[in-house]
């Protein structure tokens, strides 16, 4: 019955959805404030609806009910309770579904935040965006109905009261937390997105394209940048643990497009800030956030349409086409928009000079949008080089490691300059009093580095290390200073300790102070993926019990093997004895689990084992292991030394830390409108 | 003055985006793998001799020996629809999840035409598993790439 309830709420969501469009677009045409505000009930009215359906589908998880044929393909009933509820986004049409609950949780907060101000001065703003996002929904709603080919609806039923005695359950390389957690952070950061791009389209079609639409909805951005930022991390952190294959990146389809939207979302996150304090760039915001917004989309269409292979274990099916069209649509939309207000799009000011905080703005954004062309290239270069010359190709991790070098320089360099170099034209004085000492000790520690690195002979991305640590010494000595001058004067001013008013001074402009600290975090991120990508190392080999081998400092002495039997699946591993330069430094156990029923049938699966010493790690993966590896059977033994990665976790939580301080600053109206 | 102004943002943009497409291209043209099935590998083999090439197709019945003394595999690739295959060797690499015999297999490495034969650098398997998105509610076949 349950499952019948949900569908039945997911066909009259349609309604509702078509019921928010109407009568919100009839409403503000005409200035009817009933006819608004039935919209606004409208919406969250599809908000309550789509909880319904998506609360009946939890439901068939938790109750095992196998004769609904979502729940047979990603559950099963031995699956722990905590991985029942996450494979609601186990599969695609559930993970739709979620999608779209998401999007009618941000429609009803959308109006939550802004009734009050809506009230007191019939500013119908936020009335404007919740068209766009009602036609979102609906665009997903549509998805999940089941009516299109290509998508089933999650809640229904195989035909004919069929029922399976059990689900398949799912896939085991999906059962941690943090894989739990990585899609919905994921979509939840792109689903922020939806709200300022919805705003952007609320300004064009109200006329009131200042700054207004980019502060109302500029805490969604911030917190979409964060949870994007936690997510994709997440999802790195879980190939690393899991997949045994020693890293946390490859440039994998999937990986590129969550990291695109992000990008797209760092660059608007700048741009707007010269919007506000310089009236300029109006319409290149607009077309930002659009481009991020239809980035998350293109995301999706990349993944699933299958027209590009990925690591990611996706189904192939035909929803790529719809949601291509989804974007040239609202895309063809937004632009006939733009064209409407062309005249009101004009920037008041220009550009003075090249060597500007404004320019500097300029080649930041150029840099974030122009990396994310070259990952979308290198992405779509299957698609590209059969389009151009009929032979199918593509490009390895390496292209986008080689080409993302320089850009990632440049930018590292920004993340210092930006904040230091004064607006409108740089001035000798500014360039003096801010810059030169950085400078001089960016080149020196650039220096050290190229010397030390020469000294023990070590050759490998010897220039791009130099540059690294040049430009991050460089960024960290002009951002401190930034924070050291403000404290000492806040502190002199209020006559107080320099700590509180270095409190003081973050207090006060949260978000600029904030965004100081993920330059911070920036940095240190930059330091991690330099010692992790570019001095890792890898031994491979095949040992019998009581045989050594080493990797750079570290010696591994297979000692012993274990079985072990669990509710559904047998560990099988082997025992090493790691030393640290001949010091004996304790032992590791990496193992295999081998699961007797999931998704994908019988399953073997690498369960490395990790040693951190400091910020660097020790990672063991296995080969399969023989029934004789007591007696003299080989064990495939993948070591590798990963320096600083533990760098690359802080760097990013140090950025989380950065947008929790900026988003803290309360949101201010703008007078301009 | 002003209009000079304009010139110099605008060259800057231009220098900038000539930058960034030659990385790219240089980028292409040192890194780019062409795509192929074993048939059409096989017989367009000699022009590939040394380079660079994917193979995408099944791994051939009882073609696998896995040496794990030396760490090595190897076994041959068939393609979908004809009887042409290519021999791979892969070294110094876990087998990875999923190698069974009639799985798909995905081949990156440098081709030996003489021998027929590819040194892999990269190897991916995909494992059949429930299908989803299609009409049928029963199960069956579905690509998709587990480990590499």
């Amino acid at each position: 019955m349950t499952a019948e309830i949900g569908q039945a709420a997911i066909f009259l969501s349609v309604l509702s959805g078509l019921w928010a469009i109407g009568f919100l677009c009839f409403g503000l045409r005409t200035r009817n404030q009933n006819a608004i505000q039935s919209g606004r009930n409208a919406v969250l009215a599809t908000f309550v609806l789509v909880s319904i359906a998506t609360g009946a589908l939890i439901y068939g998880f938790v109750t095992d009910d196998f004769s609904m044929r979502y729940v047979v393909e990603v559950s099963s009933a031995a699956q722990p309770l905590l991985y029942k509820i996450t494979a609601l986004w186990g599969r695609m049409s559930g993970s739709l579904l979620f999608w779209l609950w998401l999007l009618t949780v941000a429609g009803a907060v959308v109006i939550w935040q802004n009734h009050r101000h809506t009230k007191e001065t019939n500013d119908t703003l936020s009335d404007y965006a919740l068209i766009p996002i009602a036609v979102v929904q609906l665009f997903f709603i549509i998805l999940v109905t089941g009516l299109v080919e290509g998508v089933y609806n999650p809640l229904a039923r195989f035909p004919n009261g069929q029922m399976a005695p059990d689900g398949a359950g799912m896939n085991p390389l999906l059962q941690t937390p943090s894989m739990a957690f990585h899609p919905p952070t994921l979509y939840i950061g792109w689903i922020a997105l939806t709200v300022p791009f919805a705003f952007a389209v609320g300004a064009l079609a109200s006329g009131r394209v200042g700054s207004e639409w980019i502060l109302r909805s500029r805490r969604w951005t911030l917190f979409s940048w964060i949870v994007l930022t936690i997510g994709i991390t997440l999802g790195g952190n879980w190939a690393y643990r899991e997949l045994g294959w020693g890293g946390y990146w490859a440039w994998d389809p999937v990986e590129n497009a969550s990291f695109m939207p992000w990008l797209l979302g760092t660059a608007y996150l700048h741009s707007v800030m010269i919007q506000e304090k310089r009236n300029m760039f109006k319409l290149w915001n607009i077309l930002l956030i659009t481009l991020a917004f239809q980035f998350t989309l293109l995301g999706t269409f990349i993944t699933r349409s299958g027209i590009i292979t990925s690591v990611h274990a996706f189904a192939q099916s035909d929803i790529g086409g719809y949601f291509l069209g989804f974007i040239l649509a609202s895309t063809a939309g937004v632009i006939g928009l733009i064209i409407y207000r062309w005249r009101r799009l004009k920037s008041a000011n220009r550009l003075e000079s090249l060597l500007s905080r404004e320019s500097a703005f300029v080649l930041n954004n150029w840099l974030f949008v122009g990396l994310t062309l070259i990952i979308l290239w290198g992405t779509l270069w299957p698609i590209i080089s059969e389009a151009i010359n009929g032979e199918k190709s593509s490009v390895p991790e390496a292209f986008f490691n080689q080409v993302v070098i320089i850009p990632g320089l440049l930018l590292l360099f920004l993340t210092g300059a930006g904040p230091i170099i004064s607006w409108k034209k740089i001035t000798v004085n500014n360039f003096q009093r801010m810059f030169l000492w950085p400078l001089v000790i960016g080149l020196a520690a650039g220096a050290l580095t190229w010397g030390f690195l020469a000294l023990i002979k070590e050759e490998t991305s010897l220039l791009y290390s130099v540059l690294c640590v040049a430009a991050s010494t460089f960024v960290i000595v002009a951002i401190v200073a930034e924070f050291y001058r403000g404290a000492k004067l806040r502190a002199k001013r209020q006559e107080t300790s320099f700590l509180n008013g270095l409190n003081l001074l973050i207090q006060r402009n949260k978000r600029r102070y904030g965004g100081y600290i993920i330059h911070i975090g920036i940095v240190i991120l930059y330091i991690g993926i330099m010692g992790s990508k570019g001095y890792f190392l890898l031994e491979s080999k095949g040992l019998r019990m009581g045989e050594s081998m080493e990797v750079g400092q570290f010696q591994l002495t297979m000692k012993d093997s274990f079985e072990k039997e669990f509710a559904n699946y047998r560990r099988t591993g082997v025992v090493f004895d790691v030393a640290k330069n001949g010091k004996q430094v304790g032992t590791m156990e990496p193992a295999r689990h081998f699961y007797y029923k999931t998704g994908q049938g019988e399953q073997d699966t690498i369960e490395s084992a990790i040693r951190h010493f400091g910020v660097n790690d020790f990672y063991i993966a296995l080969g399969s292991i023989p029934p004789d590896v007591k007696t003299g059977g080989v064990v495939n033994v993948q070591a590798y030394y990963n320096p600083l990665i533990g760098v690359v976790w802080i760097g990013v939580a140090v950025m989380v830390l950065g947008g929790i301080v900026a988003i803290a600053e309360k949101p201010q109206r703008s007078k301009d409108a | 003055m002003r209009k000079q102004r304009r010139l110099k943002v605008i060259a800057a943009g231009i220098i900038l985006l000539c930058g960034m497409a030659l990385l790219v291209f240089v980028g292409i043209k040192r890194t780019s793998v062409r795509h192929f099935t074993p048939a059409a590998l096989v017989t367009d083999g000699n022009k590939m001799n040394n380079q660079q090439v994917q193979v995408d197709g099944l791994i051939a019945e009882g073609s696998a020996t896995w040496d794990a003394a030396n760490f090595k595999l190897t076994f041959a690739v068939c393609d979908r629809e004809t009887a042409a295959t290519v021999n791979v060797i892969y070294k110094d690499r876990l087998k990875p999840d999923n190698f069974t015999d009639g799985g798909s297999v995905f081949v990156e490495g440098k081709y030996d035409a003489t021998q027929n034969l590819i040194v892999a650098s990269k190897l991916m398997t995909k494992c059949a598993s429930k299908y989803e998105g299609a009409e049928s509610a029963t199960p069956t076949d579905e690509t998709s790439y587990i480990s590499e």
